[in-house]
């Protein structure tokens, strides 16, 4: 699983040879890539239809992640994310055991439309109700040790990456993703200008990125000497 | 969203999670990144900073702290330690050339106490009964926590949200505190968002110096009883109190907030903890 994320990420964004892609190349490879999802998703969707468990793993190691940041990035609260993660994947996987998906290439949009119905029943009831959701039989274990490993190493990058901040920068970041404010009220709080907030957001939001490119980099070259020693 | 590696999708993906994006845009950036790797590891790094940052929060800039370690406060305390190096070697000087001509001692010490600056004078103990002097009651306005509560709007496709709600908090998120205080006036009373446009209101009206406006609003909120803002109301109504120097009030709204035990409560922990190093009689 890891290592195929790192495979797609690379593919995304750089070529065999390790430079990065052009921009008219970019638009031919997310052709590819959605042609090659699509197929990939009527094939889960017809063996998680025909009972096979492996497929319904799949599609959770799949789906959960990209679950789990949407939710936290609406909610903004990691506990009721993740109750809601479990909610939307028991749904989605219960949905497509009993066919209920017509266009299995439509994967992706009704996973999300899962997710989006699941949390607008949470904003506007005030308690929620679990026990109205059907679970299903044999659910397939949504926690992946993959997926606890990646989250772990991300964790330790995320650490890496404040540490190599300008202190201002990591205030910043942290009044911005942490307690929500706004650049103006950060500029009034630092008695910085506003605009140089921004520009400082920006630059700090890059140097995380520059992180994420250089640890997928090396987790793939790490990952082709392994294959090689093969 | 082809770019996926340059600086636009970071912008947009900061802005998604800041909740700046608006919907049909965050919709449309959900749909792309569940399809691409390259920005859901943009968005999971960037969650992860935020929780790290969370866990582990960096040291920031307060205003108490800034008046210590800015630099004008330093070159105030290097020139008053200057100050005072001058004068002990001048007075040292004047003592030593008063011994052998006492001619010379009198003239020369008069301008030494003229060249002490007030500030260097060592603190009293404050008297039972006599009033606190003038720099507690600054520092109480300045441990008033300034920062707008965030408004998280729920996205939500079909929900029913009072348009001039939404224009007032449209207002708010982009820190045009005069323009959401103008729209959410606008809130009819009797709505749905009626106590959520007069926290908002408070908040905005505290943040704008409007003390009186801002507390009348979040004392509604407060009095009101159990509400989504009501425990968000107390804290604010102590922040606006502290900025009106009102410390006892201050301590009964952020007790108040801390027995609700909710999201505040830390941060009003912290509060009461920050007054009461002032020592400013209960």
């Amino acid at each position: 699983m890891g290592s195929s994320i790192v495979r797609e990420f690379f593919a995304a964004c750089f070529d065999g040879d390790g430079s990065p892609k052009m921009s008219g190349e970019h638009q031919e490879q997310d052709l590819l890539l959605a042609e090659e999802a699509a197929a990939e998703n009527t094939r889960l969707v017809l063996a998680i239809g025909n009972g096979d468990q492996g497929a319904e793993r799949e599609f959770a190691l799949r789906f959960l992640p990209r679950l789990r940041a949407m939710l936290l990035a609406r909610t903004r609260n990691a506990t009721v994310a993740a109750d809601l993660v479990q909610d939307a994947m028991i749904e989605a996987l219960c949905a497509l055991r009993r066919g209920q998906l017509r266009e299995p290439g439509k994967l992706t949009a009704f996973v999300l439309a899962i997710a989006r119905n699941v949390l607008n029943s949470h904003f506007r009831t005030a308690s929620r109700q679990p026990e109205s959701l059907e679970f299903p039989d044999n659910l397939p274990d949504l926690s992946s040790i993959d997926e606890r490993m990646q989250s772990e190493q991300r964790e330790s990058l995320a650490a890496r990456a404040i540490e190599s901040l300008d202190p201002t920068d990591k205030a910043i970041l942290q009044m911005t993703l942490v307690h929500g404010l706004k650049p103006g009220v950060i500029a009034e709080r630092l008695r910085l200008n506003p605009d140089v907030v921004r520009q400082r957001k920006l630059r700090a939001t890059r140097r995380v990125m520059e992180f994420v490119a250089k640890a997928s980099q090396n987790a793939l070259s790490n990952h082709s000497v392994a294959g090689k020693k093969r | 969203m082809n770019n996926c590696t340059g600086a636009p999708a970071e912008k947009f993906a900061m802005d998604y999670l800041e909740g700046t994006l608006p919907e049909d845009e965050a919709e449309g950036f959900e749909n792309h990144y569940f399809d691409c790797p390259v920005c859901l590891a943009q968005v999971q790094m960037l969650q992860s900073v935020g929780e790290e940052l969370g866990r582990r929060p960096a040291a920031l800039p307060t205003p108490a702290t800034r008046r210590v370690l800015a630099w004008p406060a330093r070159i105030w305390a290097l020139g008053a330690l200057a100050a005072l190096l001058v004068v002990s070697v001048a007075g040292y000087r004047i003592f030593e050339s008063g011994r052998t001509r006492p001619g010379f001692a009198t003239t020369a010490q008069e301008p030494l106490k003229l060249n002490l600056p007030p500030q260097t004078e060592p603190e009293k103990p404050q008297e039972a009964g006599a009033t606190p002097p003038a720099h507690a009651q600054v520092t109480a306005s300045q441990l008033a926590d300034l920062a707008l509560p965030a408004f998280v709007a729920p996205n939500l496709r079909g929900s029913s949200e009072d348009a001039r709600f939404l224009e007032g908090m449209k207002a708010y998120s982009s820190g045009d505190c005069a323009g959401a205080v103008t729209a959410l006036a606008a809130v009819p009373a009797a709505g749905a968002q009626a106590r959520a446009a007069r926290f908002y209101s408070g908040a905005c009206q505290m943040h704008l110096g409007n003390l009186a406006a801002a507390t009348a609003n979040l004392r509604t909120v407060a009095e009101a009883g159990d509400s989504p803002e009501q425990e968000a109301a107390l804290y604010y109504l102590a922040q606006t109190a502290l900025l009106g120097n009102d410390v006892p009030h201050a301590r009964i709204w952020l007790r108040q907030t801390v027995e609700l035990h909710g999201d505040f409560e830390r941060r009003a922990k912290a509060a009461l903890a920050r007054i009461g190093a002032l020592g400013v009689p209960k």
